[in-house]
């Protein structure tokens, strides 16, 4: 049901991003990855996804240049991406940037777990 | 120093001179009659062969007697007044002894008897006045060793003592509050309201004797502001007129410290995020994939859950408050759908009353009007009350219920527990930050921030939340929110905005894609 679906998970932190996968591969959806903002860019410019999981707090360039990029000026950019920022920066600041800037969810990672994580993708997909 | 005694015997001479030259002239006059043996004619025809063996005769003798008299009545005046000068210089023990001079020996005696009763009063007096004084002292300097602010106030409320400590504490001196009213020199405030004023106001019947508050705000005498504890005892009946002493402890030091914890904490929460990430994660892989495992098995990976579930809400709680002492806890206000929002919150906290095995419950009228507030920080007040609730009750038999109905133009929401219940003595401080029922038992116990951060959301609202209790029965805690004024025309719109985000203290995600 959900195994056509796609995602690209943008995160420098290899053993959370593997930690995720799992779970998101065990429900069926197709999981690739990019350790930086750059890679990310140049992935998700490259090729459609269903849903881009983006980390903030990268090197290179951080999650909200990489949702900017893809956004674009109108905020329109990539409409049939869902952009889901998961990070563990907790800021108002930086929540509302993601939320002005056309992100379609903001995610605490210390506060869900895999599987929590894995029913809000279901929702969003 | 003797002038007294020798003007005395100068005066003493004259006199005895003057008394005696008349009779001396007329002793003299007669001799030298009889010893010329002639007429009264030549008395006054020899003048000048009469009168000098007449002085020689008669005055002589007289000068020299007034001499010795002079004399032997000046010595006993002279040790009178000797002794009496070494009486005023505190000699009390003097002698005055005046041997057979009659009535001067008598004042002598007297004088004696009189130094000796003066000296039994002077003494006694003196030990009364040492007395007092060494108390006077000890009192003072046990007001002014104080490290607490002190002073009295007399039936009008002005200020009639104020300790060193008071003085430095507030930049005031006591010649500057002495007689002032304490409401205009020491106005103690709890959210800009005068506490203290309004509480004398009520000595006049009530038997309400000791008042305490706690973290006031008292403006120094440079403008800044200090926060203390402070203690008032109503006095009745005190012959100084001291109506009632108040007594302030500063709270920098604790405020100082408490800056500390925060400021450690918020590094220190963020820096263990990404390992708690993982714990988490991997536990939850662990509880949902692993397969064959044994029922103790179950229990300790479940065990292993819940205190990573509680280190998680430890640490938000931790960086909630440093956001609240730092001004950060910024809001966003938005209508909510509070029917829909209690329901989801229920719902998400199922799986974890389950597996802790307590019930929550949901009781709603059908409608309630729309809320406008923070929905993740009315998430946060929520999870904090179920979790403490969580906590408080014992797994199996422990109930949660959560209602929620409109009170006037505000919705009261109240969560409810059978669990242990808090003590009388603790409900005024249970809001508190740091504050613990029983530091002692840690099972119960957090970091005493959720509370805290529940009172300060609310109140950032415009809000209010209190806690009832009785032991051993359970707790409830309500709050309340103001309802957003129903706009007719509005209403379709904010139908939309509502179902558009949904937030939670996890963070959130738009609903518009949700079927």
């Amino acid at each position: 049901m959900a195994g056509s679906k796609s995602i690209l998970f943008i995160e420098d932190d290899k053993p959370i991003a593997e930690m995720y996968a799992r779970v998101l591969q065990h429900a069926g959806y197709e999981v690739e990855f990019a350790y930086d903002g750059a890679e990310g860019l140049t992935r998700a410019q490259a090729k459609h996804y269903d849903l881009i999981l983006l980390d903030i707090m990268m090197p290179e360039k951080t999650g909200i240049e990489v949702l900017r990029v893809l956004r674009g000026e109108d905020g329109q950019g990539h409409p049939e991406t869902k952009i889901v920022i998961l990070t563990n920066l907790a800021q108002n600041k930086t929540s509302q940037e993601a939320l002005r800037a056309q992100a379609d969810g903001y995610i605490i990672k210390a506060d869900i777990v895999p599987s929590q994580l894995a029913g809000i993708v279901g929702k969003l997909i | 120093m003797n002038m007294m005694p020798d003007r005395f015997k100068r005066q003493t001479l004259a006199l005895f001179f003057i008394v005696s030259i008349v009779p001396a002239l007329i002793v003299g006059a007669v001799w030298y009659v009889y010893s010329q043996n002639s007429s009264a004619n030549l008395l006054l025809v020899n003048f000048k062969s009469f009168v000098l063996p007449v002085i020689m005769v008669g005055v002589l003798p007289a000068v020299i007697l007034s001499f010795i008299f002079a004399e032997l009545l000046a010595r006993p005046v002279r040790r009178i007044h000797h002794a009496t000068l070494e009486l005023l210089r505190g000699n009390y023990h003097t002698r005055f002894e005046v041997q057979g001079a009659g009535e001067f020996d008598d004042i002598g005696r007297a004088l004696e008897v009189l130094a000796t009763k003066l000296e039994q009063t002077l003494s006694e007096s003196a030990s009364e006045t040492a007395l007092i004084a060494a108390e006077r002292g000890k009192l003072r300097t046990v007001l002014n060793s104080m490290t607490d602010g002190v002073f009295a106030l007399d039936r009008a409320g002005r200020i009639l003592l104020f300790n060193k400590a008071a003085g430095a504490l507030t930049g005031r001196s006591i010649e500057e509050v002495a007689g002032q009213l304490a409401e205009k020199v020491m106005p103690f405030r709890a959210h800009g309201e005068l506490v203290m004023t309004r509480w004398l106001a009520r000595q006049g019947n009530e038997d309400e004797h000791i008042g305490q508050w706690h973290d006031l705000e008292l403006y120094r005498a440079d403008g800044q502001s200090l926060y203390v504890d402070v203690e008032a005892v109503v006095i009745k009946d005190d012959p100084n007129g001291i109506a009632t002493l108040v007594t302030f402890h500063d709270l920098s030091s604790t405020h100082q410290l408490d800056q500390m914890k925060i400021d450690f904490v918020a590094l220190a929460a963020h820096e263990l995020r990404t390992p708690l990430t993982e714990i988490k994660g991997y536990l939850d892989i662990l509880s949902t994939e692993a397969a064959g495992l044994s029922k103790s098995d179950r229990i300790f990976l479940n065990r292993a859950v819940t205190s990573a579930e509680r280190l998680g809400g430890l640490m938000r709680n931790l960086l909630n408050v440093s956001r609240i002492e730092h001004g950060e806890l910024n809001f966003r206000l938005e209508p909510i759908n509070y029917v829909e929002f209690l329901n989801d919150f229920v719902h998400d906290t199922k799986p974890r009353s389950k597996q802790m095995r307590r019930r929550i419950e949901l009781k709603l009228p059908l409608k309630l009007p729309t809320l406008e507030a923070d929905a993740s920080a009315l998430h946060e007040v929520l999870t904090n009350l179920v979790d403490n609730a969580f906590s408080h009750t014992a797994a199996g038999i422990g109930v949660i219920t959560i209602t929620a109905d409109r009170r006037g133009g505000e919705i009261e929401t109240t969560v409810s527990d059978n669990g242990i219940g808090i003590p009388a003595q603790a409900l005024p401080r249970l809001f508190t930050k740091f504050f613990r029922v029983n530091p002692m038992k840690s099972a119960a116990s957090g970091t005493g921030l959720g509370l805290y951060i529940c009172k300060a959301i609310v109140e950032a609202h415009g809000g209010t939340i209190w806690a009832e209790s009785t032991e051993g029965e359970g707790s409830s805690f309500s709050f309340r929110l103001p309802a957003r004024p129903v706009a007719p025309s509005a209403a379709p719109s904010d139908n939309e905005t509502i179902t558009t985000i949904s937030r939670g203290t996890h963070g959130w995600i738009k609903k518009h894609s949700v079927h």
